[in-house]
Parts: C-alpha cells; sequence; structure tokens
C-alpha cells in the first residue's frame, strides 16, 4: 500500500516537474534595421545576454527562456503588426518594445489585450501614461531636462537656445526645454529643428549661434558626433547641454564634445560584466545593452515570484507582480512608484576623452 | 486568428491602393511615385475629422475622397501639359513635400510623432473595432472598388483610356481631348487612394509619416508591376502577394539585421525581373 | 556674418549638387533616359571609398578605385539592362520603372553590407579649418569639394565640346534618328556617356561623406534637387544644369534666415513648381 502511494507522489512529482520544464516565451519588438539600427542592436545584445546567462544557470526556476525578436525599423506600423503577430500567433504575453512613436503606438493594444510592454530605451513624456501595461524602466526626457536645466541656470547659464530632433523624442524633448528652462529663470531665444538622420547641422548650428546664447540644449538623438565636429569647425563656444542620448561613445572620445555637459541615467556594468559581454559580443556593454539587460533581470525577478507563487505568466500576472515587488536591484537600484522608474541621475561633463561626473542627483 | 485578419483587412485596403496606382501608371501612363502621399493624405483628413468629432465616418470618408481627387488633379495638371518625363520629377517632388509637410506641420498632423488613438470606424451607429468588423468593412471596400473599377473599365470612358495608351497621337487626332480623359483617370486613382486612406487609419488607430513616404510608394508601384498593369486582377494579386512577402521572409532564416533591406531589394530585384521578362506582370497587359 | 557664412556653406553643397546635375544631364540628354539609379551610382562610390580607406588604403588610391568602378557599374547598368529594354521597344515607363528598381537594388544591398548606420571617414586633415577672412570658418573638404566640383564641370564642359566622343555625344542627343543612319553608333555612345557620368558624379559620391558620412538612402534627394536643376537650368545646357544648383542650394541656406529649416527643402520643389508652370524650357535652354 505505502508502495504505490510513494511511487504515486512519486510519479506525480515527476508529472509537476516534467510539465513544469516549459519554455517561457518573450516577445522584443526593435529597430534591427534602418537608422535606429544602431541603438536597437544594442537592446537586442542586453536583452540576449542577460537570457543567456540565465539560461546557462538552468533558466527561471528550471524553465528556460526564449525571446522571439520582430524587426519594427521604427516605424509605428510596423510595430502594430509585429505586435499582433506576436501576440496572437506566437501567444506572447510580455513584450520589449522600443523608441516612443512604435510604443505609443502598441500601447493601447497592449491594454485591450493585457500584454506587459516592457520600454527601457525610449523616453517621450507621452509614455508615462500611454497604458497601465506599459512600464518604462527609465524616467521620460522630462525628467532630466528639470534636471539638467535646474543645474544650467545654478550656473549661470540663463538665455538658451533648442537644436532639436523632428521626430516624437526630439519633439517631445523640446516641449520639455521650453516648459522647464523658464521656471528655473532661464530665456529660450530660438530653436532649430533637424531631421532623424540628418548629418549636416551647419545652417542650424549657425542659426542658433546668431541668437548669441550662454547654452545650447540639445534634444537628438542620431548624428551627434557630425554635430559636435561642426560646432568645433564653426568656432562655437558656448555650453552645449543634453540629458542620456548624448552617451554616444565616438562623441565622449571626440575633443570636439569638450565641455558637454548632460545627464546620465546612473547604470554602470561590473567589470567582469563588462568583459563578458565584450568576449561574447566583440563590442563594448554601452547604454542601451545595460538598460535592456537590466529590464531583462526585473522581468526574471517577477518571473521568478509569479512561478514561485504558483501563478501562470500572463501579462496582468506580470504586470501586478511587479508593482508588488516595487523595487528592483538590478544594474541599478530602480522603483516603480508609477509606471516609470525612479533612477538615480548625474550630470556629466565630456572632459578629455572621458565622460565624467560632476554632480549626483536623483529624478524625483 | 486575429494576425490573419489583420493580414486580409490591410492587403483588402492596398487593394484599393492597387487600383489607384494602376488607374494612374497602368491606365493612364503616368510615372507616379506619389500614390504613398495621397493615401496620406486620406488618412489624415479621416483622422482629423474623426478625432475633433465634426463627422462621422461615411462623411469623413467622402471627404478624404473629395480632396484626394482635386489634390490628384492639380499635381497632373501642369505636369501633363508639358511632358511624361517632366512629371517624373514633379511626382517624386510631391512625394518628398508631402513627407515634409506630414512630418513638419504638427498642428495638423501631429508632425512626427503621428496621430495616436484615432476612433475606430461607425457605420450606421454600430462602432466597428474587433477585428472581425474591420476585416468585413475593407473587403465591402475593396469589392465596391473593384466593381467600379471594372464598370470604368468596360465604359466609353474605360475605352478611351485604352485607345490613348495605345496611340496617344490617334486619339488625340480623332478629336478626343486626350488631357482630360488622363486627368480624370488621375481624379479617380485619388478618390480610391483617399478612401484606403480613411481605411488605414481607422483600422491601424495610429498614423504618423513613415507610413505614407516614398518607400510605400515604390511599394504600391511594385505590386502593381508584378500583379500586372491596367487590370483589375493585377490590382488584386499584386497587394496579396506583395504583402505575404515579409511573412514569408521571415520564414526563412535571414538575420534580422538585414530583414528590411532585404525586403526592399526583393522589391527592387522584381521591379527589374518583371520589366524585363514579363511587363505584363502576372496578371495584366503591357505596360 | 551669419549670411555670409550661410552663402559660403552654400558654395559648397551647391558645387557638389551641381555636379550630380550636370552629370544626370548629360545622361538625360544623350539617352532620353530618366536614369534614376544615377543616385545609386552616387552613394556606392561613397561606400567603396570608405571600405578601402577604412582598410589603410590612402585616400587618393580609395578615391580612384570608386571612380573606376563607378564608371563600370554605370556602363553595366546601360549594357544590360537599358539597352535591352530599348531593344524591345519598351516604353519610357518601363524603362523608368527598371532603373527605379536598380536604385532600390543599389541602395537595399549596400544597406544590407555595411549596416543603416551612419558611417563616418576616419580622415583628420578634412575637418581641419581653413579660416577664410574674418570670421568665415570653412573646412578643407568643403573647400575641396568646391575645387573638384568646379573641375569636373569644367572637364565635362570641354570634353562635350572639343572632344571627338563628346562631340558624337552631342549629336546623338541632337539627332539619334540621323545618328543611327550615320554609323555613330549611338548604342556605344550611350554606354560611353553612362561610363562617364557615373565616374565624375562618385567626385561628390566620395567627398561629400568625407565631409557628412555615409547613409545608403542618401541618394535619392540629391538627385531630385539636381533634377530639378537641370530642369530649370533648361535640358541640354551643361552650364544652366550647374548654375541653377548652386543657386538652388544658396537659396536653401539664405532661406533659412527668414523661414524654419524644415521647410527649405519645400521650398526647393516649390520653386519646382513655378517653373514647371512659367517656364518649362528652363533658363538656358538649347536652342532647338
Amino acid at each position: 500500500m505505502r508502495h504505490i502511494g510513494l511511487t504515486a507522489i512519486l510519479a506525480s512529482m515527476l508529472a509537476v516537474s516534467v510539465a513544469r520544464a516549459d519554455t517561457i516565451r518573450i516577445g522584443a519588438i526593435l529597430p534591427l534595421t534602418g537608422p535606429g539600427a544602431l541603438i536597437g542592436t544594442q537592446q537586442m545584445r542586453g536583452i540576449q545576454f542577460a537570457i543567456d546567462q540565465a539560461n546557462a544557470k538552468g533558466g527561471v526556476r528550471g524553465n528556460k527562456i526564449e525571446v522571439v525578436f520582430e524587426d519594427n525599423q521604427a516605424k509605428p506600423d510596423q510595430s502594430i503588426l509585429s505586435f499582433n503577430k506576436l501576440t496572437d500567433l506566437q501567444h506572447l504575453q510580455v513584450i520589449f518594445t522600443a523608441y516612443s512613436g512604435p510604443s505609443l503606438a502598441m500601447a493601447p493594444l497592449a491594454t485591450r489585450k493585457k500584454v506587459l510592454l516592457v520600454n527601457a530605451g525610449a523616453q517621450a513624456d507621452k509614455l508615462a501614461t500611454a497604458s497601465p501595461y506599459l512600464i518604462n524602466t527609465l524616467p521620460t526626457i522630462g525628467d532630466e531636462i528639470a534636471v539638467i536645466s535646474k543645474y544650467l541656470a545654478g550656473e549661470g547659464k540663463k538665455k538658451a537656445v533648442i537644436l532639436y530632433e523632428n521626430d516624437a523624442a526630439g519633439i517631445s524633448g523640446r516641449d520639455d526645454y521650453v516648459d522647464a528652462f523658464p521656471k528655473v529663470g532661464g530665456t529660450i531665444a530660438a530653436q532649430e529643428p533637424t531631421q532623424f538622420g540628418q548629418t549636416d547641422f551647419r545652417p542650424a548650428l549657425l542659426k542658433l549661434a546668431d541668437a548669441k546664447p550662454e547654452v545650447m540644449l540639445v534634444s537628438i538623438t542620431a548624428a551627434l558626433d557630425n554635430m559636435a565636429q561642426q560646432y568645433k569647425q564653426l568656432g562655437l563656444t558656448f555650453t552645449v547641454a543634453g540629458t542620456t542620448f548624448f552617451q554616444d561613445p565616438d562623441v565622449i572620445k571626440d575633443p570636439a564634445a569638450e565641455g558637454f555637459v548632460h545627464t546620465q541615467i546612473r547604470i554602470e556594468a561590473p567589470p567582469e560584466l563588462a568583459a563578458e559581454f565584450k568576449a561574447k559580443f566583440g563590442v563594448e556593454m554601452e547604454f542601451f545593452v545595460r538598460q535592456y539587460y537590466n529590464a531583462s533581470q526585473i522581468l526574471m525577478t517577477a518571473m521568478d515570484k509569479l512561478l514561485a507563487d504558483g501563478k501562470p505568466i500572463t501579462g496582468e500576472n506580470m504586470h501586478d507582480v511587479i508593482f508588488q515587488i516595487r523595487k528592483f536591484q538590478g544594474l541599478i537600484p530602480l522603483e516603480f512608484k508609477t509606471n516609470t522608474a525612479t533612477v538615480p541621475l548625474d550630470i556629466n561633463m565630456m572632459h578629455d576623452g572621458r565622460d565624467e561626473t560632476i554632480k549626483k542627483m536623483n529624478t524625483d | 486568428m486575429d494576425f490573419w485578419l489583420s493580414y486580409a483587412t490591410l492587403a483588402a485596403i492596398y487593394v484599393l491602393l492597387g487600383l489607384s496606382t494602376n488607374l494612374l501608371v497602368g491606365i493612364a501612363g503616368i510615372f507616379s511615385v506619389s500614390q504613398a502621399a495621397v493615401f496620406g493624405v486620406g488618412a489624415y483628413i479621416v483622422s482629423y475629422l474623426l478625432m475633433n468629432d465634426l463627422t462621422t465616418f461615411l462623411p469623413a470618408m467622402l471627404v478624404a475622397a473629395a480632396f484626394c481627387v482635386v489634390l490628384n488633379v492639380l499635381v497632373t495638371l501642369p505636369a501633363l501639359r508639358v511632358s511624361g518625363d517632366y512629371f517624373v520629377v514633379t511626382s517624386f517632388g510631391i512625394q518628398l513635400l508631402a513627407t515634409a509637410i506630414f512630418t513638419n506641420w504638427t498642428a495638423g498632423t501631429g508632425g512626427a510623432n503621428g496621430l495616436p488613438g484615432i476612433p475606430p470606424a461607425d457605420l450606421f451607429g454600430k462602432t466597428l473595432d474587433t477585428s472581425s468588423d474591420l476585416v468585413m468593412l475593407s473587403v465591402a471596400a475593396m469589392v465596391l472598388g473593384c466593381i467600379a473599377f471594372w464598370l470604368i473599365m468596360r465604359a466609353p470612358f474605360g475605352r478611351l483610356l485604352r485607345a490613348i495608351r495605345e496611340d496617344e497621337l490617334a486619339v488625340a487626332a480623332a478629336g478626343k481631348n486626350v488631357l482630360r480623359a488622363k486627368v480624370s483617370a488621375a481624379a479617380l486613382a485619388g478618390a480610391f487612394a483617399g478612401s484606403a486612406g480613411g481605411l488605414y487609419a481607422t483600422f491601424l488607430s495610429f498614423i504618423d509619416p513613415s507610413s505614407f513616404d516614398l518607400d510605400a510608394s515604390i511599394l504600391l508601384l511594385t505590386m502593381v508591376v508584378v500583379g500586372g498593369a491596367r487590370t483589375l486582377a493585377g490590382s488584386i494579386i499584386g497587394p496579396f502577394l506583395l504583402l505575404a512577402l515579409p511573412q514569408v521572409l521571415s520564414l526563412i532564416d535571414i538575420p534580422t539585421t538585414i530583414a528590411a533591406a532585404a525586403r526592399q531589394l526583393i522589391y527592387g530585384v522584381l521591379l527589374i525581373a518583371f520589366m524585363l521578362f514579363r511587363p505584363q506582370g502576372l496578371a495584366g497587359e503591357k505596360l | 556674418m551669419l549670411a555670409l557664412q550661410l552663402l559660403f556653406n552654400g558654395l559648397a553643397t551647391g558645387c557638389a549638387l551641381g555636379v550630380v546635375a550636370v552629370t544626370f544631364s548629360l545622361v538625360y540628354s544623350t539617352t532620353k533616359l530618366f536614369h534614376v539609379a544615377h543616385a545609386g551610382v552616387y552613394t556606392l562610390g561613397g561606400y567603396l571609398a570608405w571600405s578601402l580607406s577604412i582598410h589603410g588604403a590612402p585616400f587618393v588610391v580609395a578615391f580612384l578605385v570608386a571612380i573606376v568602378v563607378c564608371a563600370g557599374v554605370g556602363a553595366l547598368i546601360q549594357a544590360l539592362l537599358y539597352a535591352r529594354l530599348e531593344h524591345r521597344h519598351a516604353t519610357h515607363l518601363v524603362i523608368l520603372i527598371a532603373s527605379l528598381g536598380t536604385l532600390a537594388v543599389m541602395q537595399n544591398i549596400i544597406a544590407a553590407v555595411y549596416s543603416p548606420n551612419i558611417l563616418q571617414f576616419s580622415l583628420p586633415w578634412a575637418s581641419t579649418v581653413v579660416a577664410g577672412g574674418g570670421s568665415i570658418r570653412l573646412t578643407v573638404i568643403q573647400v575641396l569639394i568646391v575645387v573638384a566640383s568646379v573641375a569636373a564641370y569644367g572637364g565635362l564642359m570641354w570634353f562635350a565640346h572639343r572632344t571627338i566622343l563628346g562631340k558624337q555625344m552631342r549629336a546623338v542627343a541632337s539627332n539619334p534618328f540621323l545618328a543611327e543612319i550615320t554609323r555613330l553608333r549611338p548604342r556605344r555612345v550611350h554606354v560611353y556617356v553612362m561610363a562617364i557620368a557615373s565616374a565624375v558624379v562618385s567626385v561628390p559620391g566620395v567627398l561629400v561623406p568625407v565631409d557628412l558620412g555615409l547613409q545608403p538612402y542618401n541618394g535619392v534627394t540629391p538627385l531630385l534637387t539636381a533634377t530639378i536643376a537641370m530642369i530649370a537650368g533648361g535640358v541640354g545646357s551643361i552650364t544652366g544644369a550647374f548654375v541653377l544648383a548652386i543657386a538652388i542650394a544658396e537659396l536653401q541656406n539664405l532661406s533659412l534666415l527668414i523661414i524654419p529649416g524644415e521647410w527649405s527643402i519645400g521650398i526647393t520643389f516649390f520653386i519646382f513648381l513655378v517653373f514647371m508652370l512659367f517656364r518649362p524650357t528652363g533658363l538656358f535652354a538649347a536652342a532647338r
């Protein structure tokens, strides 16, 4: 009798553990081609790196994780088609996203289908309230701009001009500067737009320089090095200020960028991790790699808790458990008081080929 | 299920665009890479009207179609007076100008941010926002468009357009107003494209300039070339085939980093190959 | 002074644009084909030079290789594609679409091989500033673009008017039928024209990216602006195309003084429409 009972228990345990060894599948809709590809590739690697590491250790509670990548070329309509494909055909419940335009486009669908959208790269302000199912693991650009404006006013730079990219992210930044800078006692003397992917900044720089500013507030995400070089070639001397977008290794190395200041989301990788990444992919562990690695860690922590509680991994459950856990300790400590994480921010200045922190602040 | 319905809805919308491009390029013989711009104008108009609660869906569509008719007429009229080749530059120019306006006129089009939250279409009081509703609406529009196209082609006007294609000089010598016929074809093309735009906007609930750029116009041209010029069958086959292409490609193991370039590359190859070896496309007549 | 600096910047951009316009005009007036794939050749030149330069080749070598390869590519497109289509009496529409397809193929092969990201040359001498009188600041590469472009224009003018091949080209252009009969072999002339035009367009094709970086899809807008310059300057007039290209570039730059930057492209096409309506034959049209 006892014999059968034990066998039964063993069998059921085996069945449960075999049933438990499913692959957890999550999605990622990123710009793998097109002008956003530089960033999208970083993001993809960040996710891949984190997942591969976890899988090497057996996955989350014995379950391997698989990521299904889709290329959206940073286009919102492509994103929607990919989103439908991943949720309908593949029944995925958690999807990484990037870039403001696509994220905003998918947000209503995420709400309707109760799929968790995880953004670790886009910063347009509208993202904060676009959907209860859209979580942002980094602050919106408005938060960063409030910080840099305060810093600049404190340094006595009150007369500003704005150079911004004519797309969702750039315009959002421009609007924030227009809003925040006067609040700290500054004035905006002029603004000039450029196109995403444009590399000739000379006319715009000249026009802005004509307004004789003390500081140029920058809200662009591409071709930053071209801008820096042309700024130097034209012999301009006013301060150049920006946000985390400035963190481009080519720009930091370039002597033309000497003195550029910017807010920087503080996210560091321990040297062993950075070395491991470099060995695997052949490049440095850049900002977006770290962001998405960090976001992957957050997801895996959440999944771990869900599985520990015996709950299935659905969009709704993931959403709830993330807000339950609230504080996460991955590459950076962050807290979800709202859909958008609060993180530590630094003010950095580019000097001598390095990006040095000159002040530490926070986004609340 | 949702995914297949999305595909069918999108294909139906692109059939309307295919009919539009076919009228312009295949039948009137006007090289056009600006149909995506007209598509965009239709989309933005319907979106604006619906988002600001100015009209309901059907009237919005009519306004968009009418506007696009006028737009196409204004655009083709001066160019046709000069020479076919000059229209090429005009067409490129209009496409680029339209993209510039879509991206920069933030007040009207939402600029580069696009317009999120476009309300779904409503028909006779019923809101159409499920996938099955949308596919029925689009297919219904597609069928209407096809019937209209077929009737036009069989009418004297259609025969006139055919004749112009064969021998423009002879037709002019016979006293027919060639210019008026071409402009009318362009006008009709505008109506089709504008309506497609309205459907697209309500389907996606979000539009932005990137859906209406030069690449989109090239895709439309490819659809007509592959499907076949000047025929109804060609206008249907082209879109369905070419929209399936990205899905087919995703089954082959192309590295994701080159997927989009690969797709555009295939469109280019298709254009060359068909022009070299089968200018009439799969189901059309010689261009 | 802002206006003066903008003027000089416009000169550099305009001269580069002028070469694109002149070479496109060469092809169009001789073959009557709207060779949109020209934008692809323009782009290809830059990438080829970059590949060689990045792997250590001296810039001059990279430049020359790019020119030669582009000449070859242009000739191939004519011989294998356009000539074949013309032989079948294909309509201009068909050839135009084939050219568009070729453009798409070229741009996307480049994008697939080199990635769509912005690539930079690493030539420190290029961005050295050559202070030109007072507050005007131009870089070496900007000056080089002006010099090379004017030289290219001069070279083409000399070629068209002083060499036998050049005269043959103009003969074929003005009367293809007669050319056929008098054994001028227009087919072969077409190949030469395409080769020369493609070779010369790689001059700005290489130099401009040294200044502004490489992107696969960057060729279309300059080509369109160049065709407008060609039409506004008068088809068949090399000088007209060159001068109008500079004029358009200046207009785009100087218009910044009064209107927001994003509309400067719109201005170009608006001007074109004006020309289309009132003076379609252009300013310097060759007498016909």
